[in-house]
């Protein structure tokens, strides 16, 4: 019997039909992936098995427990553990405390801890990090938080496990490792779900395959049997691969649009560079490497250290995001849902918020102003819906991506040197083609200089001009885009080109 | 899709296609939203029915609005307040020590009553300002805050007036129960308010980042907003609205008692707001729904009052609308995203 089983499972939200007719079986020993663009219905699906959503129609059965809905205290109990890409941890409490809780070890009345604790701290001992069970979960990285979240499913012996893309927020290694242990927990047995947008993850580790699209699933089949192309082809037929033509590229002396020397943002330093007019620069890095920290100093939404920047030339004080407006810097944060998305305002909001001022006169708005900007700005994102009213939280992540792209875009923004943070963090492919679009576009027509981050090598290959290499807050490597590839790019971010960090070989040097 | 923007509205409507839910979903769902209104009407037809004396004449009617004034005035901008996530529970004491001062000014200091009442003013914009730097530059929370200034300024009311404060002239309190054909004075200006602060929060730039900061201020401040400033700007705007209703109670009671003014004021102001739909985590409200809230309120004290009800009674049943408004509040905002264990 499989221990996770769903039949003609469909589910609407008001007109919105989400999920139709969708059957899906992952066996004993199996890591089964989901994949799908935004919007296709994966999250609604891992809703109902998880037990939050109710469907209309279709039976789910998890373990021995055949039902055409479960409530999520049922769900559990069946066997179904979930780990979401928002975790459910505790910060305040311990990783023990958080692994136990609603679950906790009673001897004679009272919280167990020294049995808690030792038992987590086996638990743990499976991953190799450096994690105490008596730590608070809020000091912890996302990637060791990741696994925290991991073992608390896992100390309860789920049938089937689930996991919502596990490797969005981690880096290389920590992604890897967690396959690994993956791979070990299918082998001894553990049925398991894992929706992601990666495909190497795929290919690494998966054992069959489900593509959703639109609510209904359009490719089933046993990963032997796939291959790359015809697995993008399901999630999103007809639409740029997701290597971006590179056209030509013009690295040279364009004008120097933002300077920066010597930057000091908390632990990361010095760093030196430059983002040239109508260039894409890439700044390389794994999870923890700094790249947040510097664009968000740069951006003077976190206080700097030391450092001498210009914008065009002249000197550069960056005082606080309106400042850094001012002078024609825009950044679009790395996490969308805490930094950048107003989910209760409407879309046209959460496009013109920081430009209601400028198309206003005095203290009145003047809607058609506003209406106007929207268009314009919902066109050059392609946003779908290109509905105004619409809310934030109706959006897809990758929609909503676009919005808070489409916030610097509009023509009162006047931004000349546009800052990403991980802009392409949990968004399918799709929408990840138009996001590439938009930004070579930006910089080869419009003369704006990019700057994002990424830890994607792929995805930096693609569209980058000049490639800065991060590691551990500092500038490693320094990189034409055209004189490497991703595998070197890997290498130097995790200083494997040789032992004493010493320069990489037949790669430009950094300084 | 829906009518345009109404006045006074925060925020547009977001229910999924209404006309695909069932009827009475529908109905069930209008009639939450407009709780309200639909409460007033149940209201007077109870007091009427209940045979309060005088409850349907147009001077009970005056005196209730003219009773309702200041806290409609400090309604609006704790509305902003609310709205944005924060708080102010020290109005009450605001309204006692700018009562208190501007009776002094005018009867030990003989001052002309429109300058005592700029400095009047002055003096509850002040509070306001040192209530907003402590939360926005020292970082201290909004409630412990203002639990302080309300202690610490009902403290200073009844030092610089340890019995009631008499005097201030004929002219002035006389402003209390006159008005503009008909119309009070006290009104007036309460409307006035309120169609300045429902301009602001529905038309203006600065409405719109009112919101935001209450939806996600972080956003917020990395779009360029300087997001301290307008948080210190509602405080301000609150402290002299309570300076307005210092001076308004002092017309109506033609005395400033500096121990019992304002005792509860805060209270009914926040259970207004509340009542008028501006959630208490903020993000959400219209002012619309706060001029209802108040006058609801209003509404149920004049009825309490004529009937006879004991004070104690009347808080009592006060209190329960408070708590009645937050889980109506919490019921409407499930059904109109209808889903489940959101």
């Amino acid at each position: 019997m499989l221990p996770l089983e769903v039949v003609g499972l469909a589910k609407s939200f008001g007109t919105k039909r989400v999920l139709e007719g969708v059957d899906l079986a992952v066996a004993n020993g199996e890591i089964h992936a989901l994949l799908g663009p935004n919007g296709s219905g994966k999250s609604t699906l891992i809703g109902c098995l998880s037990g939050a959503l109710v469907p209309d129609a279709g039976s789910i059965r998890i373990g021995d427990l055949e039902k055409p809905s479960f409530t999520p205290q049922s769900a559990i109990a069946a066997g179904c553990a979930v780990i979401y890409q928002n975790f459910s941890l505790v910060t305040n409490l311990s990783v023990a405390d958080n692994i136990f809780l609603g679950d906790e070890l009673f001897r004679g009345g009272r919280i167990d801890h020294a049995a808690q604790r030792a038992a987590t701290a086996e638990l743990l001992a499976t991953f190799g990090r450096p994690i105490s069970p008596d730590q608070p979960v809020g000091t912890l990285g996302v990637g060791d938080r990741q696994l925290v979240e991991i073992a608390k499913a896992l100390h309860r012996h789920p049938r089937v496990l689930i996991l919502d893309e596990p490797t969005a927020a981690l880096g290389e290694q920590e992604a890897s490792a967690l396959g690994q242990h993956l791979r070990h927990l299918r082998d001894e047995g553990l049925a398991i779900l894992y929706v992601t947008h990666i495909l190497p993850e795929v290919f690494a580790i998966g054992d069959r395959v489900t593509v959703l699209r639109d609510g209904r699933v359009v490719l089933a089949a046993p990963v032997k049997e796939l291959d790359p192309p015809r697995v993008i082809e399901a999630i999103s037929p007809a639409t740029a691969s997701r290597s971006g033509s590179r056209a030509a590229r013009q690295v040279g002396e364009a004008d120097v649009m933002l300077g920066v020397a010597d930057l000091k943002v908390d632990e990361v330093g010095p760093i030196d560079l430059e983002a040239r007019r109508g260039e894409v620069l890439a700044i390389f890095g794994l999870l923890g490497s700094g790249r947040t920290e510097i664009v968000e100093g740069i951006y003077g939404a976190r206080p700097i250290d030391a450092g001498t920047l210009s914008i065009r030339g002249q000197a550069y004080i960056p005082r606080s995001p309106a400042d850094a407006l001012r002078h024609g810097i825009a950044l679009v944060a790395g996490d969308r849902r805490r930094q950048s998305i107003f989910d209760k305002l409407a879309a046209l909001d959460n496009i013109l918020l920081p430009h209601f001022t400028r198309l206003s006169q005095g203290l009145r708005r003047r809607r058609t102003d506003e209406q106007r900007a929207f268009a314009d700005v919902a066109e050059q994102i392609n946003l779908s819906p290109r509905e105004p009213r619409a809310l934030g939280w109706t959006f897809s992540g990758g929609n909503q991506q676009k919005l808070a792209v489409g916030r610097w875009l509009a023509a009162a923004a006047r931004v000349d040197v546009l800052l990403l943070d991980e802009p392409t963090q949990g968004i399918d492919v799709g929408a990840r083609g138009d996001l590439y679009a938009l930004l070579r576009r930006l910089a080869k027509d419009d003369g704006k200089a990019i700057v994002f981050t990424s830890s994607d090598p792929a995805e930096t290959m693609t569209i980058a001009d000049r490639i800065i290499v991060l590691r551990r807050g500092r500038i490693v490597a320094s990189l034409d885009g055209d004189a490497c590839d991703e595998r070197q790019l890997l290498t130097i971010a995790h200083g494997a080109e040789n032992l004493e960090g010493g320069p990489p070989m037949g790669v430009l040097a950094a300084t | 899709m829906s009518s345009s923007v109404d006045i006074a509205t925060g925020r547009e409507p977001s229910t999924p296609d209404p006309s695909a839910q069932p009827t009475l979903r529908r109905i069930r769902l209008a009639l939450m939203r407009n709780a309200l209104p639909v409460g007033f009407v149940g209201l007077i037809v109870v007091f009427v029915a209940l045979g309060a004396p005088n409850f349907f004449t147009l001077g009970n009617f005056s005196q209730m609005l003219r009773l309702s004034a200041p806290v409609m005035v400090v309604a609006i901008p704790m509305a902003f307040l609310l709205i944005m996530g924060y708080v102010d529970l020290s109005v009450g004491s605001i309204v006692a020590l700018t009562a208190v001062v501007l009776g002094l000014l005018i009867s030990e200091l003989g001052i002309p009553a429109p300058i005592a009442v700029l400095a009047a003013l002055a003096v509850g914009a002040i509070v306001g300002l040192i209530n907003g730097l402590l939360v926005v530059r020292v970082g201290l929370a909004p409630v412990i805050v203002t639990l302080g200034s309300l202690a610490a300024v009902r403290g200073l009311a009844m030092w610089l007036a340890p019995t009631p404060v008499f005097g201030f002239g004929d002219d002035f309190s006389a402003i209390g129960y006159t008005g503009f054909f008909g119309i009070p004075w006290l009104v007036i200006a309460a409307a006035a308010v309120v169609v300045i602060g429902g301009y602001v929060l529905a038309y203006s730039p600065i409405g719109r980042h009112v919101l935001a900061i209450g939806v996600n201020a972080e956003a917020t401040f990395l779009s360029g907003v300087n997001v301290p400033l307008t948080i210190l700007g509602g405080y301000a705007f609150t402290g002299l609205a309570a300076g307005l209703a210092g001076i308004m109670w002092a017309m109506l009671l033609n005395s400033a008692p500096s121990g019992t003014l304002g005792a509860a004021f805060e209270l009914e102001v926040l259970t207004a707001v509340m009542l008028g739909g501006v959630a208490f985590n903020g993000g959400r409200g219209t002012i619309r729904g706060v001029v209802l809230g108040v006058i609801f309120l209003a509404v149920l004290q004049n009825g309490l009052t004529l009937l006879n009800v004991q004070a104690a009674v009347a808080a009592f049943i006060k209190g329960i609308a408070l708590i009645a408004a937050a889980t109506l509040d919490r019921a409407t905002l499930k059904a109109m995203f209808a889903v489940k264990g959101r």
